[in-house]
């Protein structure tokens, strides 16, 4: 699935004295396959951008396909200027107003077993009596006719999959766990209904190093396996540069950038204008450019250490 | 959506109102409520509004924020009209008629006085419901819990712990908006996995809350525990040789609005004597 945001404009409070704009104008495209991210500061959007993406905030301006899905959802006024052939979900007649609301309602529904999305701190949404209840939830919920045979395999499934021992958590209270297990099963109760989407905001916040590690490791197994795209949100350019395949920038509800890390972080000056950090292989980067040495790399760890190591042995080799 | 249920709410500016010692304010508001429980009439009425109009004129809070807070309670305004309109059941009850029509079927029938009664009734609630609304527009919480507690103040001498008292309504009002955000997450969190809180029998949407007030009351109880640890580390102990870093003080305004508010008394007082009949 595709996600592709046209104009995408969204106002808090509108036409009251307190309206902000949110999101001004985004239009971005996520192709199936990525891992993508987004960067930006508190307060640029980037929250409201995602709560588009599953239709817990509903498009009112510009336009958001998800998949198939037309996110767009029309106020009552817009709807009544609708012509028959252009309503949505009309078979040839349109629809009462209230059977269009429960109809897109229905439908972002229906989207939601495919676009998961784990919000910050994940863990605290936990409320099951067993891991088994809590990560159950989701496959109750979108497929009430499954028998328990096969909400137990997608359970087990789900939980295995985060890295979790099945037999050994299932029947514990999720409020038993530690952290960093809390916050798998929180993402475990999010991928049991085998989202093709998956979104996770700041989805390392408050991990130590150790669990950081493990958990984006983990974000890439599913991506390889199961998921065909991730999109991650974080303020954290390391995590950023080290992980996506592309990376989109906002700052005060624009969107600054679209680019793989590779292009986006060559000229950090886009990024400090807005208040961003580019990451620490940026930074070196750079400096080393100053001294005259340039270094072409994708800004990863691994990859800088082993440029840096080639032109420095050349180096030698050359004096 | 849950943005809708801060009626009332503090609205910041500096105007008389808004400088008034928080003590005063409230001990007016205690007045003005007894006032309107002495009226007897509508002129008794007409001189409590002008004092309203009076407080509000000096408030500078715009006229509309004050009249949307009686839509919060225009339910129990309509109910308390309605049932004194049908429900009339006095010795001198007389049933009006239209057209030759009496207006009586089963246990219903419109009177004269249920109407006089219904009217009464209903400016009674939104004179009550305004009055103390001017009160948490143009005071700060924080003010009126310091306010409470210097009222309370003596209550001490009969070992009542005022000041902790005060101290629980400042947390819970402070942590108002964090727990309104953290609902508002928790219950998009669940939405995302198919939680809907919207359809189904009573019983199932009760149920359906589960999955919102569980982590909201583990959340709140964690948060209770890092204030404890943030207010130990910090050394509270307690009312015991605590200063205050704002405090309250009167000034011109405060006898100006007391004599304001005798005024209006002698008025009630003078309303009742002269008109005794309610209209």
């Amino acid at each position: 699935m595709r996600i592709v945001s046209q104009g995408l404009t969204y106002t808090y409070n509108k036409s009251t004295p307190f309206e902000s704009k949110a999101l001004k104008n985004i239009t971005l495209t996520v192709e199936e396959g990525e891992f993508f991210g987004i960067i930006g500061h508190t307060g640029s959007g980037k929250s409201t951008f995602i709560q588009h993406l599953n239709g817990l905030i509903p498009v009112s301006e510009g336009s958001l396909y998800v998949g198939e899905t037309n996110m767009k959802f029309y106020g009552k006024k817009e709807y009544a200027a609708l012509s028959d052939q252009n309503a949505p979900y009309a078979e040839g007649k349109k629809l009462s107003y209230r059977k269009y609301k429960k109809a897109y309602k229905a439908d972002m529904k229906k989207l939601r077993s495919r676009v998961g999305v784990v919000f910050q701190y994940p863990e605290y949404q936990l409320f099951g009596e067993t891991v088994f209840d809590d990560v159950a939830f989701g496959v109750k919920n979108f497929f009430p006719e499954s028998t328990p045979q096969e909400v137990e395999k997608r359970v087990k499934e789900a939980v295995l999959r985060v890295g979790l021992n099945y037999d050994e958590v299932k029947d514990k209270s999720p409020f038993d766990l530690s952290g960093g297990q809390k916050r798998r099963v929180a993402l475990a109760g999010v991928i049991v209904t085998e989202p093709q989407i998956l979104v996770l905001d700041e989805p390392v916040a408050g991990l130590d190093p150790q669990g950081k590690k493990e958990l984006l490791a983990l974000l890439h197994t599913l991506h390889k396996n199961v998921i065909k795209t991730i999109i991650i949100v974080s303020h954290d350019m390391d995590d950023v540069a080290e992980n996506c395949t592309k990376v989109a920038v906002f700052s005060k509800g624009e969107l600054i950038a679209v680019a793989p890390p590779r292009e986006l972080f060559k000229d950090g000056e886009k990024l400090k204008e807005v208040g961003l950090d580019v990451p620490l292989t940026a930074r070196l980067a750079s400096a080393l450019a100053e001294t005259g040495t340039v270094i072409d790399t994708d800004f990863t760890a691994e990859d800088f250490i082993s440029r840096v190591i080639e032109k420095y042995k050349n180096r030698v080799k050359r004096t | 959506m849950l943005k809708d249920v801060t009626f009332g709410q503090y609205y910041p500016c500096e105007s008389f109102v808004h400088k008034m010692d928080p003590r005063t304010k409230i001990l007016l508001v205690i007045a003005y409520i007894t006032f309107i429980f002495l009226v007897k009439n509508f002129i008794g009425f007409a001189v409590v509004a002008l004092f309203l109009a009076i407080a509000v004129i000096f408030s500078h809070v715009p006229i509309k924020s004050v009249i949307r807070s009686v839509k919060g309670v225009l339910f129990i305004v309509v109910l308390a009209a309605l049932l004194n309109v049908f429900f009339y059941g006095g010795a001198d009850a007389e049933v009006l008629s239209i057209g030759g029509v009496k207006l009586k079927w089963w246990i219903f029938s419109i009177t004269r006085q249920g109407l006089v009664n219904a009217a009464f009734m209903t400016v009674r609630i939104v004179l009550l419901v305004l009055g103390t609304c001017i009160l948490t527009l143009t005071t700060t919480p924080m003010d009126l819990t310091e306010a409470i507690e210097k009222l309370l103040y003596p209550l001490n001498l009969i070992k009542i712990p005022v000041h902790y008292f005060a101290l629980i309504m400042s947390i819970a009002l402070r942590f108002i908006p964090n727990l309104m955000e953290e609902t508002d997450r928790i219950v998009n969190a669940q939405k995302s996995r198919g939680a809907d809180f919207e359809s189904g029998n009573l019983f199932s949407r009760v149920k359906s809350l589960v999955p919102i007030l569980l982590p909201l009351l583990v959340s709140a109880f964690r948060r209770a525990e890092e204030l404890g640890d943030a207010m130990d580390s910090r050394c509270y102990s307690g009312a015991k040789g605590r200063t205050k870093f704002k405090k309250l003080k009167f000034s011109y305004r405060d006898p100006i609005a007391a004599v304001v508010a005798l005024a209006v008394l002698a008025g009630v007082i003078l309303a009742n004597i002269y008109f005794p009949h309610i209209i």
